[in-house]
């Protein structure tokens, strides 16, 4: 390993005040637009790119790296303080962020949203460094048949954030699965679903789901139940910098759930294709099933923001590995990445493995050091975005609710989407008042079209006999093994629950 | 037996998510055969699955009988607030992001949740200074004119 080549990186951007310079400028910006439901991080990339032209390529690449690297950790505050996730992957923070919010936890909440966002960050980066010479067998391996399986084995993470009835969490998930085929059949091209209507001949937007789901129903239960998104008084409550402390306390007390959801958000990050919004629940599904407690989430338990957190931050590392390697972008904003950095002159491909290496450390310490960066500004502004959990809901209600419909219609630039929010909304709120659980449906739609698309593949290829594949026998354990732990997990608890009546 | 309102509304959702997976199914049957594949493995069970789920909430409504009184204060609260969603949808709908969001803002606050004049009026105007400096002018993001303000500037 060419170790003076990667600390020499890192010396290039210390040593550097103008480096420094563009990093701190970057961070707000890209947490910025990750916070503002719609923007998201591609369209930030896409409106900076004016401004790094003529930079040069170390320069122009470590400041749009490091906005990029942040945009989740933005995107975690409309999360927690309003269930707006400010982008699609950010909606996993959503289940236990914003029950810690009414329980006072706000400023806890956002400590630990972005403690777990800066240590993602800092080990996917770690993670990438340590698994350079490895990566491309690896990531090779990955056939369509794991792609399914892969899939297959986040969607059996519906049964575990089902809550007390597993009949209502199968059926959501089910209408998530059922939402991702509205859509033009990827094998056939019929159109399915889609009524003519052009607009969803892409699917369902996923933006316009999640704002739909969780969004609106909050916003229409906060008005039913009227005070504010926090439910208890202020006398007590953790928004303030303790709170923050504490949630970032919390990253370092679940050390081994921050590792293990970052190195699994890292991984997911370097398949092309599979997106970095399964990253986020595989990872929140990963903390359920691994808890000793796994009652607590969806009620406001911390490492339910920490997991999504972290692989939400990591995956950025991962989806880098590919992009420049192999110039197949690991996520849609790593796509518009790959053309800043064409345009400023880094060539990405199987080359840059020979002569460019300079750059791509320098990419993975600016990765790292933009999510540092980010933990240290916004910890000292997490108390007063805490306070705007007390702010009244008649004054949040109508920006939220603009917010929501800008956000649905900016993430197509389609006003029909503002319909499918409408009609998303309605349902959520039925299904919030009466006790259905609403992330399986999001797990569904995002998974869905994944395991049908590399389904057909993986038949078309090798048969039913792509189940015997190497990768997808190593897949259908890991399935196996996760029923198995929920369906022993389940008697157990029921078998407590019985002697704890009997007694 | 009288049934409450929330519990004619837990057999209402149950039935309407065991409707949505009949339809899509019945539709998924005139698909091309690879095309309605994956959409009848999730929707025939899901059929069934919503079938047991109304099941078991129309033996929970039988079996109480009680009316909650705060419910009709509630409803009274979700009403207003769908016709609030509903007035967005449309406002925005006709008249764009810039010229419906702020009166919108002005109409929830001032009309809709009877806040002072003033709060109200800070709120339209910073939403449109929003919208129309940051969003439009700012970052150049072109919004939504609204279907009705498109057909009349054409």
């Amino acid at each position: 390993m060419d170790l003076s080549g990667i600390f020499g990186a890192l010396l290039e951007i210390v040593g550097s005040p103008y480096h420094v310079f563009l990093l701190l400028i970057a961070v707000p910006i890209g947490m910025f637009f990750g916070a503002i439901p719609g923007l998201g991080g591609k369209l930030g990339i896409v409106l900076a790119i004016p401004f790094v032209f003529g930079m040069d390529e170390t320069a122009g690449a470590l400041f749009l790296i490091a906005m990029h690297a942040v945009v989740h950790t933005g995107g975690s505050v409309p999360s927690i303080l309003f269930g707006v996730p400010g982008t699609g992957p950010d909606a996993a923070t959503i289940v236990d962020g914003l029950p810690m919010t009414r329980k006072g936890e706000a400023g806890r909440a956002l400590g630990a949203a972005f403690g777990a966002s800066g240590f993602g960050g800092v080990i996917g980066g770690l993670f990438i460094l340590a698994v350079l010479p490895l990566l491309r067998p690896v990531v090779l391996a990955f056939s369509p048949a794991e792609f399914f399986l892969l899939a297959i084995f986040g969607i059996t993470f519906i049964a575990m954030l089902s809550g007390d009835s597993l009949i209502k969490g199968l059926l959501v998930g089910f209408l998530g699965l059922m939402m991702a085929f509205v859509t033009l059949d990827p094998q056939t091209g019929a159109q399915r679903y889609t009524f003519d209507l052009l607009f969803l001949w892409d699917g369902i937007d996923i933006i316009t789901a999640v704002l739909g789901m969780f969004a609106i129903p909050e916003m229409i239960a906060l008005c039913v139940a009227g005070g504010s998104m926090a439910q208890v008084s202020k006398e007590g409550a953790k928004y303030g910098m303790a709170g923050v402390l504490q949630g970032l306390g919390d990253v370092f007390r679940h050390w081994w759930l921050s590792i293990r959801t970052s190195v699994i958000g890292a991984f997911i990050g370097m398949i092309p294709g599979l997106g970095g919004d399964a990253a986020s629940w595989i990872c929140y599904g990963h903390a359920v099933q691994t808890s000793k407690t796994p009652e607590r989430f969806g009620k406001g338990a911390v490492e339910g923001v920490i997991a999504p957190e972290t692989s939400n931050n990591s995956k950025e590392g991962g989806s880098l590995l590919p992009t420049l390697f192999f110039a197949v972008p690991g996520s849609s904003g790593m796509a518009i990445l790959l053309g800043a950095f064409v345009m400023l002159g880094i060539q990405p491909g199987p080359g840059l493995m020979l002569g460019g290496m300079d750059i791509v450390w320098i990419l993975i310490w600016a990765l790292m050091l933009a999510n540092i960066a980010a933990v240290a500004m916004f910890v000292l502004a997490a108390p007063t975005l805490g306070y705007l959990s007390y702010v009244r809901g008649n004054l949040l209600i109508p920006f939220v609710l603009t917010l929501t419909f800008l956000g649905a219609y900016l993430s197509h630039r389609a006003w029909e989407n503002m319909v499918l929010l409408v009609v998303l909304g309605t349902l959520g709120y039925f299904l919030k008042k009466y006790s259905w659980p609403r992330p399986p449906f999001v797990i569904g739609l995002i998974l869905g079209g994944i395991a049908e698309d590399s389904f057909h593949k993986s038949m078309a290829l090798w048969g039913p006999s792509f189940l015997l594949r190497p990768g997808a026998l190593i897949m259908l354990g890991l399935i196996v093994l996760s029923i198995g732990i929920y369906v022993w997990r389940t008697i157990k608890g029921r078998n407590i629950a019985e002697s704890y009546h009997a007694g | 037996m009288q049934v409450s309102a929330a519990l004619n509304g837990r057999v209402g959702t149950a039935l309407a998510v065991m409707l949505v997976f009949v339809t899509m199914s019945l539709i998924a049957l005139g698909f091309p055969e690879k095309a309605r594949l994956m959409p009848l493995m999730v929707g025939v069970p899901g059929s069934v699955l919503g079938l047991a789920q109304l099941i078991i909430e129309i033996r929970h409504s039988a079996a109480q009988t009680t009316v909650d009184a705060d419910i009709a204060e509630m409803n009274k609260a979700e009403r207003s607030m769908f016709i609030w969603m509903f007035l967005y949808f449309f406002g925005i709908l006709g008249f764009g992001f810039i010229y419906a969001a702020p009166l919108l803002v002005f109409g929830f606050l001032y009309i809709g949740r009877k806040e002072s004049l003033p709060i109200s009026l800070i709120s339209a105007v910073a939403t449109w200074a929003v919208l129309f400096g940051f969003f439009e002018k700012g970052f150049e993001i072109p919004l939504f004119t609204g279907l009705i303000v498109e057909s009349i500037i054409g």
